[in-house]
């Protein structure tokens, strides 16, 4: 697997290359802004952009700028935003246009290396990668008609990690119960929000995923 | 010039329209006068009670309908496009319906054009009458002579051919009244216009108009009214007695008040500070009503000056005013600059903090934090290869604590910047010490300061120098530089000088910074930095000892 990865400082580019190359990723490129980020997604063609959403000049959202500009222009490029804060307005941009291969954490999660290296392989697959917190936001918002106090426990549980992108059997691992276990809730949680049931996992998580970030 | 343009008002519809306009005058006079007369006693006589109010809002509105017939009149006969405007009356409260009404421009311009109406169309009206009759009369003379019985001192008219002689006189007379009709008519036509199509329509629900705009909008009334009252008195006086001017009476206590409320006007044009303008209101009426009681005594007695000894009075307070004023005003001048200057630095504050904070944020983002997660990644890494190499882990360790270290060092170097433990703790010639002996440069210090000045001030002097020795050591290329701390009466002062080759911008970020901090303390910040020449910051914060 190859990547691009785009972070202006220089300590955490390096120390990012270092983990990628020692769990078998390839990164292709390392830049330190978004026009460079842009014409290296072009020219290496990378399956997966890792982006730091703080870049020069502006130091705002310049990393996510770039990152969806590079998407506009080769539309399957699969993007991993990194930031130091979470933002559910970055969040919503990035999910907008609904498709698959979209991940958003906090750099802190950097530091559970396997769970990195997990979600960086699964985001480059095309699935998605949530950071806890920005699903916590999410799942935390006020409607008049809350479909989701219909929901078990449990099920909370399960919809909050199917929220984060991750697998079944992920989910059944962190839970510590069977993948079939996970299957009929995943089921169940569908059918109590309303949403089409569908044998593809990333589309369900999609699904999921934009039913959450509705607006009432 | 020929006959056919001389005679033309006299076939013509209009002319004979615009006659009865004028003619109309005559009984709509009565009617006004009496309307007018009776409005402003009843408002005169119940001022003081709580029936004020409905004695305006009736007589406003029965202004309202004369002026509606007077604009039918005016529309029909004139031909003058001009309506009435209604007024509403949905101001609030007691006071602000009788605001309102009195400050109702269309109602007050309705008045006086019923006046002139009065004063003016009735006599006009009994002219054109007159005019037109006569000439009549005259024409038809050759048929009434018989029994008319007319003399002129001994000349009898009592033959046909005298009585001709008239025909031509009161053919002239008709032409010249129609002629006379149609300049007076055309006179009617401004008034008509702007008198009662003033104002405009309202529901009442407008706010009220402010007491100098009232005051401002209604003057050219007032005067107007002046004017005219006036000049009917003494044309009435003229056309009586003679004998003695009483019309004097109301020209002095009508121009008293007339300028009162000139004077109102005049001062409101200019922007003058309320306690000037007071004062200026106060020598305004004192004077005159001192005019006012020199003139009485000119019209009257004129024995012995007993205006004397009010005009002295009056003179007297005035003065008092005055010195109270204008002694006090330097105090007010200084008063309003010191809250000039606080205005400013206020806002300086406020900026250098927000830039303050902002700073603070981008060095613990980029500095600290950043050192966190690639500690944290290095930990991480270490964790998986714990097994499999553990070599690479230990080595993996070992940066991880360095890591730590420049963490801590981060995190140090960044509150020293916001204020730093050496100065709380030992003060100002030991945290400058430290400050010069961090320093690349060699830095002479002397701080000479008897006992530690308050907090604040320690900090501006502090972050002065370090942002002066750190200016210097960027740009200057200097080889030595002095840092040096004195107190002086009243204030502490910082001056860091170097060699190097001056040209220091004393409006960019860093020197600007410190000129709001010590701005805020009311201090000053001098910068001497000519090209080529040595670089001389000097900071004075004021410090009570």
């Amino acid at each position: 697997m190859r990547v691009v990865i785009a972070e202006d400082l220089a300590l955490l580019r390096d120390g990012l290359t270092r983990l990628l190359r020692d769990n078998g990723v390839e990164v292709a490129a390392a830049v330190a802004d978004g026009n460079a980020l842009v014409n290296a997604v072009l020219r290496e063609e990378p399956d997966l952009a890792i982006v730091d959403i703080r870049l020069p000049p502006t130091f705002r959202d310049e990393g996510l700028r770039a990152a969806l500009e590079a998407r506009r222009l080769r539309p399957k490029t699969r993007i991993l935003i990194l930031s130091q804060y979470v933002e559910q307005t970055y969040a919503d941009e990035l999910l907008a246009d609904g498709s698959g291969g979209t991940g958003y954490l906090l750099k802190d999660r950097v530091m559970d290396v396997d769970q990195f290296v997990d979600a960086v392989r699964r985001v480059a697959d095309g699935g998605t990668a949530l950071d806890p917190e920005v699903v916590a936001q999410l799942l935390t918002r006020r409607r008049t008609i809350d479909p989701l106090e219909h929901l078990t426990q449990r099920e909370h549980e399960v919809l909050a990690l199917m929220a984060e992108g991750r697998s079944n059997a992920s989910i059944a691992e962190t839970l510590v119960v069977t993948v079939g276990a996970v299957e009929k809730h995943v089921a169940n949680i569908l059918a109590k929000l309303n949403l089409a049931p569908s044998d593809e996992h990333h589309r369900r998580v999609l699904a999921v995923l934009a039913y959450l970030r509705s607006k009432d | 010039m020929n006959a056919h343009t001389i005679l033309r008002p006299l076939g013509e519809a209009r002319t004979y329209r615009q006659l009865l306009f004028l003619l109309s005058a005559a009984p709509l006079a009565a009617l006004w006068f009496g309307l007018l007369f009776a409005g402003w006693l009843a408002a005169g006589l119940l001022a003081v009670t709580p029936l004020l109010v409905l004695v305006l809002v009736g007589f406003r509105k029965l202004t309202w309908l004369a002026a509606t017939a007077e604009a039918r009149l005016a529309r029909s006969l004139l031909g003058v496009e001009v309506q009435a405007p209604r007024a509403g009356l949905g101001t609030q409260g007691y006071w602000g319906r009788i605001r309102g009404v009195l400050a109702d421009t269309s109602w007050w311009g309705q008045q006086t054009y019923l006046l002139l109406r009065m004063l003016v169309g009735g006599p006009l009206a009994i002219a054109a009458g007159s005019a037109v009759g006569a000439s009549l009369w005259r024409i038809v003379t050759p048929i009434t002579y018989h029994w008319s019985d007319e003399s002129f001192g001994s000349w009898r008219v009592d033959t046909l051919p005298r009585a001709l002689l008239f025909l031509p006189a009161g053919l002239v007379g008709l032409v010249v009244s129609a002629w006379l009709i149609r300049v007076c008519a055309a006179g009617w036509r401004r008034p008509a216009r702007v008198l009662l199509g003033a104002g405009h329509a309202t529901d009442g629900a407008e706010p009220l108009p402010s007491l100098d705009s009232v005051l401002r909008r209604s003057l050219p009334y007032h005067a107007a009214f002046f004017a005219v009252l006036n000049g009917l008195l003494i044309t009435i006086w003229a056309l009586t007695t003679r004998a003695y001017f009483w019309p004097q009476w109301t020209l002095l206590s009508l121009g008293l008040v007339l300028a009162f409320h000139a004077w109102a006007v005049f001062l409101d044009r200019r922007a003058f500070d309320p306690r000037i303008r007071a004062l200026a209101v106060h020598v305004g009426s004192s004077a005159a009503v001192s005019l006012f009681l020199v003139a009485v005594w000119a019209v009257t007695t004129r024995a012995y000056f007993w205006p004397v000894w009010p005009i002295l009075a009056l003179a007297l307070v005035a003065g008092i005013h005055a010195t109270v004023v204008l002694a006090t005003r330097g105090d007010r001048a200084a008063l309003a600059r010191r809250i000039d200057a606080l205005t400013a630095s206020r806002a300086g504050a406020v900026t250098a903090s927000e830039a303050e904070l902002r700073r603070i944020e981008r060095d613990l983002h980029d500095g600290a934090q950043a050192r966190l997660v690639a500690l944290g990644m290095s930990l991480g890494m270490a964790e998986q290869k714990l097994e499999s190499d553990p070599d690479a882990a230990r080595h993996l360790l070992a940066e991880a604590r360095a890591g730590a270290h420049e963490a801590l060092k981060e995190l140090r170097d960044l509150a020293r910047g916001i204020h730093p433990p050496v100065l709380a703790d030992r003060g100002l010639g030991a945290a400058l010490t430290a400050l010069a002996a961090r320093s690349p440069l060699p830095v002479e210090v002397s701080v000479d300061v008897p006992e530690r000045p308050a907090a604040a001030v320690e900090a501006a002097a502090y972050f002065v120098a370090a942002e002066a020795l750190a200016n210097a050591t960027k740009h200057a290329q200097a080889s030595r530089m002095r840092l040096r701390v004195t107190k002086s009466a009243g204030s502490l002062n910082v001056e860091v000088a170097d060699d190097g080759r001056g040209g220091a911008d004393a409006g960019g970020p860093g020197l600007r910074g410190i000129r709001q901090r010590v701005e805020v303390l009311d201090g000053t910040l001098h910068v001497t930095s000519p090209r080529g020449g040595p670089t001389i910051v000097k900071a004075v914060l004021p410090c009570a000892w």
